[in-house]
């Protein structure tokens, strides 16, 4: 049991608990960018074990993706990412998220979908309508499914922004999902959140669900690079780096992991980036890309999270792909779909 | 030369002249009756602070006076020293160093450099001054993939250096056992891996350096070009300059072949080790314990050709058992030993904790382990780590370490009730003689030198640094009575270094650090 337990973040570990390793570090993107140590999660814990306070550590605090690449690293099992959200918490909120929300709550709630399994694409795969249909066509193989009506993106921005939800506009997010059995949801963090609300479901990633079809899997190859969704992949690192462990075995592609197996983000923007109150720095994207595919041998790169496009598309001149877009071969889909129903 | 400068204190004590060497107040005549310890150095108070800080900023270098820049460094791994730099100055290139060194110099501003962080006796810990990280130099310049080499900006972590190796399909040769080592503090001190006793230490895979000397020089230096600056900052401990670039020599990747063999006797294991080594038997190895209780000799390959020379010719030799072998003798020990139960109990939940650790499927297939660093870094913080960490070494020659072994282990037993010994051969190189001067290496090793740490599971439990400081003497005052070197000599445990070096060494090192370092500024408190 104990060695279960060490391998999750522990509720009651929080900055005190850092032995100052480093091992966060190694797999910060913005320590890759900056190589600042006050911008990481260690000189964070260093910081306030020593006497600063949350607006000390202000930019610090909202300079972390919560990629929470960091937290499967952390021998302490320091729930990093709610150390940083908690911080964030304690900071100005970024304005405007507030009335966005309550703007969303006021519309009238989705009717609950008649299928068990709902998908949550995000505003990124919505905006391709083209590759959200075939994600909706390959993941309706397995069931019936439904699209959500509501992304619950301005959630996530709250949620990443470390800002209260409203519970009428939690609920009338939940609302609609609380019958479904799978809830297959695109946005790492939405995903993570979503574990706590909705116990009794089965949560996974898109990027989890599609790469676990037949037909996607074999369209997969060893000069393929696939790049994981780092948010999902981390909240749920133990079983999951598992899971694309045998992915390589199967389809010989190349991940976006490093030596730890950790997913290295291809964009790391920062929380007034995201929220479109500073202009992201000239070529911060490029540098993770750029760091996923030097030395790799690939000829294609086939992502499970659309936001990710940009970032490679602005150093690299090679395809890049969705995971959903692997499985428009029209001869096979037949056949596939028969294997992907046994599966 | 080598009297220390003594004036009297404010309210009738004596200080100590920085940049000196003081009388060892740890000597058994040097306080007697009174129960020893050692504390931080008082804090610089700066004087000329504020000139100086203008003076930087003039050269448009960032210098950081924020709580936030500065606590990130007020301690070390060790976490029993703690204090605060003036400010914080990110390194970022060997210009901007050269000149941080230089007004440093002028307006006598001590400078502490910290790469890693994972000193154990503050010695990357700024008690005032400025803190210099070496870390913002983090970049790979170039590989050769032929010659096999590889040029690097020194504040690079290890991992990261082999992260950008692996790319390549290459590996650094020999680096400690912790991701976040870096290369440029490594090289400074030593460096142990478990491919030591075959290639010997970290520091013996330099080629060359770009060094900043503590007065603001940028030279280049090796074996053959600038070779006395080269010999005194390899292993020199930060007090001869910064190492701002590093030319390694680098290696072919392999995956690992593992062998574990358990052993219940500290000696058998340590006999069965140097066998071993002597005899090139393989191409990794270390003992690596569970108190005294559970011996654990490593032995790994590069390649199966070795591994199956080793099968044929010295598995048979080797007294230790295998994992089912060895938990039957346990059974059998315990099981006549029922007052020992609590021991026994520990050593099962510790393998059940430890082993999978150590074989997790996503690096490890069909017997061959990936990314050894990785496996064994992450075991060692989290089955070793904690928020202090005390971990006194001593480095013998081969025909005396089993002894000091023994006797350390002895010390172990009496301060703590679960502690773990990490053990492992070191090959000296003949052309590095001038290197091994004043360093871990002592100077009666032949061949081969051999190290122990000693570390006891503090698991959370509170001791005061009293407590660990006697510890830690008990254990070096084994290697002063034995003529043995130790790893961590510098910082906390410096009031050792007349004892075990002798004066006239001390004496000629402390002469040419004051020509470097006029003004004593660079790394005051970890040796001079």
């Amino acid at each position: 049991m104990l060695s279960l337990a060490k391998n999750a973040p522990q509720p009651d570990k929080d900055f005190a608990s850092c032995s100052g390793c480093g091992l966060c570090l190694l797999v910060c993107p913005v320590w890759r960018r900056t190589h600042d140590l006050a911008l990481t999660p260690l000189g964070r814990a260093k910081a306030l074990q020593h006497g600063a306070n949350a607006a000390d550590i202000a930019v610090s605090v909202q300079s972390c993706t919560l990629c929470a690449a960091c937290e499967p690293v952390c021998p302490e099992d320091i729930g990093l990412v709610e150390m940083t959200l908690d911080l964030r918490r304690r900071l100005p909120q970024p304005e405007g998220e507030q009335a966005r929300m309550q703007e969303q709550t006021a519309r009238p709630p989705a009717p609950q979908p008649a299928a068990t399994a709902v998908l949550i694409p995000g505003t990124a795969l919505r905006e391709r309508p083209v590759t959200l249909a075939r994600a909706q066509a390959l993941l309706a193989r397995t069931g019936k499914l439904a699209l959500a009506d509501d992304d619950g993106a301005d959630i996530a921005l709250a949620l990443e922004a470390g800002m209260p939800v409203p519970k009428q506009r939690l609920e009338r997010f939940l609302q609609p999902l609380r019958r479904a059995r799978k809830i297959i949801v695109a946005d790492g963090l939405l995903l993570r959140n979503a574990r706590q609300w909705l116990p009794r479901a089965e949560l996974v990633s898109l990027g989890v669900a599609l790469s676990g079809l037949t037909t996607v899997r074999r369209a997969l190859g060893a000069s393929d690079l696939y790049v994981i969704e780092p948010r999902a992949y981390h909240a749920d690192y133990q079983r999951l780096v598992k899971y694309y462990d045998g992915l390589r075995a199967a389809s010989g592609c190349t991940f976006n992991l490093d030596l730890q197996r950790i997913a290295i983000p291809a964009a790391a923007p920062t929380l007034p980036q995201k929220f479109g109150l500073e202009a992201a720095a000239g070529g911060d994207d490029g540098v993770q890309a750029r760091w996923i595919l030097q030395g790799r041998n690939v000829t294609r790169i086939v992502l499970e999270c659309m936001e990710d496009a940009a970032a490679f598309n602005s150093v690299s001149g090679l395809p890049v792909v969705h995971l959903a877009d692997l499985a428009d071969d029209g001869n096979r889909r037949n056949n596939d779909s028969r294997n992907d129903n046994q599966a | 030369m080598g009297t220390p400068v003594v004036q009297p204190g404010p309210l009738g004590s004596y200080a100590v002249e920085p940049g000196t060497v003081g009388p060892c107040h740890v000597a058994p005549d040097a306080l007697q009756g009174i129960k020893r310890q050692q504390t931080n150095p008082a804090r610089w108070n700066g004087p000329n602070w504020d000139e100086f800080s203008t003076a930087v900023r003039a050269h448009g270098i960032d210098l950081r006076e924020t709580i936030a820049a500065r606590a990130a460094f007020a301690t070390d791994a060790g976490g029993t020293a703690h204090g605060l730099a003036h400010g914080v100055v990110i390194a970022r290139s060997t210009e901007q160093v050269a000149l941080l060194l230089r007004a440093a110099q002028e307006y006598r501003v001590p400078v502490t450099v910290c790469g890693g962080g994972l000193t154990t006796e503050g010695e990357t810990v700024a008690f005032g001054g400025v803190l210099l990280d070496m870390t913002g130099m983090s970049r790979v310049l170039a590989i050769d993939a032929n010659a096999l080499t590889v040029r690097t900006e020194a504040g690079i972590f290890w991992h990261s250096l082999a992260e950008e190796l692996r790319r390549q399909d290459l590996d650094y040769l020999s680096a400690p056992l912790n991701l976040t080592s870096s290369v440029g503090g490594t090289l400074g001190v030593g460096g142990i891996d478990v491919n030591s006793a075959r290639l010997g230490c970290s520091a013996d895979q330099a080629l060359a350096l770009q060094v900043v000397t503590p007065t603001g020089d940028i030279v280049e230096c090796s074996d053959t070009h600038n070779a006395e600056l080269f010999q005194r900052v390899i292993l020199g401990y930060g007090q001869f300059g910064v190492i701002t670039e590093a030319t390694l020599r680098v290696r072919r990747y392999t995956p690992l072949r593992m062998h574990y063999f358990y052993y219940a006797s500290l000696a058998t294991a340590i006999e069965d080790l140097q066998l071993l080594d002597r005899n090139d038997a393989s191409d990794y190895s270390g003992i690596l314990t569970i108190m005294d209780c559970a011996v654990n000799v490593l032995v790994a390959f590069d390649s199966t050709e070795r591994e199956a020379a080793f099968m044929a010719n010295w598995r048979g030799r080797l007294r230790g058992y295998g994992e089912l072998g060895f938990g039957l003798r346990m059974l059998a020990h315990y099981a006549l030993r029922p007052w020992k139960l609590g021991e026994a109990w520990y050593l099962l939940q510790r393998k059940r904790e430890l082993f999978p650790e150590l074989r997790r499927p996503e690096y490890m297939r069909d017997g061959t382990m990936f990314d050894r660093s990785v496996v064994f870094s992450r075991a060692v913080w989290k089955f070793w780590g904690s928020r202090q960490m005390v971990i006194p070494d001593l480095a013998t020659s081969a025909a005396k370490f089993v002894e000091a072994v023994e006797r350390g282990n002895a010390v172990c037993r009496k301060y703590f009730p679960r502690y773990t010994l990490y053990l492992v051969g070191i090959k000296l190189r003949p052309e590095h003689l001038a290197h091994y001067e004043m360093s871990c290496i002592p100077p009666d090793a032949e061949g081969w030198a051999y190290g122990c740490e000693f570390e006891p599971m503090l698991d959370g439990r509170a001791y005061s640094r009293d407590y660990l400081q006697s510890f830690k003497n008990e254990i070096y005052d084994i290697g002063v009575d034995m003529g043995a070197s130790y790893y961590r000599f510098g910082g906390m445990m410096k009031g050792y270094i007349r004892r075990v070096f002798g004066d006239a060494v001390v004496d000629r090192h402390l002469a040419l650090k004051r020509a470097a370092d006029p003004a004593m500024i660079l790394n005051r408190h970890v040796i001079f």
